[in-house]
């Protein structure tokens, strides 16, 4: 579970989108993300293999059919 | 016969209809309410005067011929300006689209129009409708009508204030994280976000193509009613609303007697500000009053929830503005651009880690709420802040505002749910508190019968701010 960002990898998958950050962006993202990431990664969500998006659908139009 | 200005949606589409009141005299009141609060509210974007009143001349001679086009025959309305309408603007909020001209109109506006009623402009916004305060340094900030130096919120700024200060009955916004239900409660009125499937977004500018919704602000639940009416539906243009339930006017009519309402037992009740508690309390007793049951319910972790939709909202509007962030990085402003700027961080795999947790994350909360018809919590957890103290720019204290302000908010987008905000009391200050009513998937009929049976035994939604 990663306690910090790095801003390599900021810069890294920011490059891999071709879009350019400003020299002081990556640390400032990294601070920004910190928190969703970390809390998911807390969660150890363990799904099963089956489960896709869609699944959502399926689960909203059943409950709306009870 | 009363200003138009005064009516609600139901009443002045009423009055036209049995020509109380023309669709000509309706539109130029208030146009010219308009014309008088706009220097002070910034609430339109674009008016269109000879554009309205040619619209409103058609309706009164059609009406003179025994024609009513639909319920909403001859009323004057207004819509964020990213409801494309085919040959006109669309701005967005933007320094990057302005000037851009729709090729197409959007399906909302499509069926509108079809139920009757006619536009008088666009209505101002938060650039790209990435922000929750109303702040848009390209349009000016939008002024909240209840004291001009607080934020309406956002996204939908323009449609919350002008709702709220009777320009036009009734608007729509979008709420991809918030942006109906935050303007909604910091003007005083009342808005509705829709279970996603249930409004078309065709050819309505994309933010999160997951999360985004399409939905109106009003005075009251039963005019947010009638807007649902005539846009919900399935679209071609948008397989998301394939195979969801067609409007069922009768339920919202339901009485609220032998429903249950849940109380959430921690998150949406915890840091509240005295008023806001104060609120929640009293309509927690109203609806009492009125016949339902009222449980304690035990949520999931709402802040696990909340950073999954901060990574698919963030995600998806980096991508969707990648071709820009390219190429034009530096006619965003700096907020708007820092935050597109975090959707890149993420990887593939926590994003789509994200997505596939939906399902299970829905059901979960569909489990924990058991037979509940829906659940009531704070909006947002204090009042209008000012426009001074959120003017944050993208400095560092940027994305701790953002969260505090849209702490209630995001569980419900990722969750797809309807939710209802409505006007539950003033705060000390003398602004308006919002409460929420969050229901199951496709049951936002449901949160309009409990709106209309709150309303109709409250005043909170019948104030109105006394502009100067």
């Amino acid at each position: 579970m990663p306690a910090t960002i790095s801003k390599k990898r900021v810069t890294a998958i920011a490059d891999a989108a071709r879009v350019p950050l400003k020299p002081d962006a990556a640390a400032r993202i990294a601070r920004a993300i910190a928190g969703p990431v970390n809390r998911i990664a807390a969660a150890n969500i363990a799904l099963d293999m089956e489960v896709e998006p869609a699944t959502f659908v399926a689960i909203q139009r059943k409950d709306a059919a009870q | 016969m009363s200003d138009p200005s005064e009516l609600t949606l139901k009443d002045l589409a009423a009055a036209i209809r049995r020509r109380k009141v023309s669709s000509v005299e309706a539109t130029r009141a208030l146009l010219a309410r308009t014309k008088k609060w706009q220097r002070k509210l910034n609430a339109f974007a674009r008016l269109e005067p000879e554009a309205a009143l040619k619209a409103a001349r058609a309706a009164d001679r059609a009406l003179a011929n025994g024609k009513v086009r639909g319920p909403l025959h001859g009323v004057p309305l207004a819509h964020k300006d990213m409801y494309y309408v085919q040959g006109k603007l669309a701005e967005c909020g933007s320094k990057i689209r302005k000037g851009w001209i729709a090729p197409a109109t959007a399906t909302a506006l499509t069926r509108l129009e079809a139920a009757g009623a006619l536009r008088l402009g666009a209505l101002n916004m938060v650039e790209f409708a990435f922000g929750p305060t109303g702040h848009n340094p390209h349009t000016g900030h939008v002024r909240n009508p209840w004291n001009p130096a607080h934020i309406t919120g956002g996204s939908s700024s323009g449609s919350g204030s002008a709702v709220a200060a009777r320009l036009v009955p009734a608007a729509l916004g979008s709420d991809t994280g918030g942006s109906i239900r935050m303007p909604a409660h910091f003007c005083g009125v009342t808005g509705l976000k829709p279970t996603n499937g249930r409004v078309s977004r065709a050819n309505a500018m994309p933010l999160s193509f997951t999360l985004d919704t399409v939905g109106p602000l009003a005075r009251t639940a039963e005019d947010c009613a009638l807007i649902m009416e005539a846009i919900t539906g399935p679209d071609p243009l948008d397989p998301t609303t394939d195979g969801a339930p067609i409007w069922d006017a009768e339920a919202t009519k339901r009485s609220p007697r032998g429903m249950t309402i849940g109380i959430p037992k921690s998150f949406y009740v915890d840091d509240l500000e005295a008023d806001v508690d104060a609120a929640l309390d009293g309509a927690i007793a109203t609806f009492r009053k009125l016949g339902v049951r009222i449980v304690q319910v035990d949520l999931p972790d709402q802040t696990l929830v909340s950073a999954a939709a901060l990574v698919v909202i963030a995600v998806e509007a980096a991508t969707t503005h990648a071709p820009w962030l390219r190429k034009r990085a530096k006619d965003y402003s700096p907020q708007v651009r820092n935050r597109l700027a975090n959707g890149l961080a993420y990887s593939a795999v926590e994003y789509l880690e994200a997505l596939r947790w939906r399902g299970p994350a829905l059901a979960a909360h569909l489990a924990a709420i058991g037979t509940c018809d829906a659940i009531l919590a704070p909006a947002v957890r204090t009042v209008a802040p000012t426009i001074a103290d959120t003017d944050v720019g993208g400095g560092p204290v940027a994305d701790k505002v953002i969260l505090g302000i849209t702490r209630f908010m995001r569980p419900v987008n990722y969750l797809g749910l309807p939710s209802l905000v409505m006007p539950a009391g003033m705060s000390r200050l003398g602004l308006p508190i919002g409460l929420q009513l969050i229901g199951r998937p496709f049951r936002d009929e449901t949160l309009i019968a409990l709106g209309e049976a709150f309303q109709a035994t409250t005043d909170h939604h019948v104030r109105a701010p006394t502009l100067s």
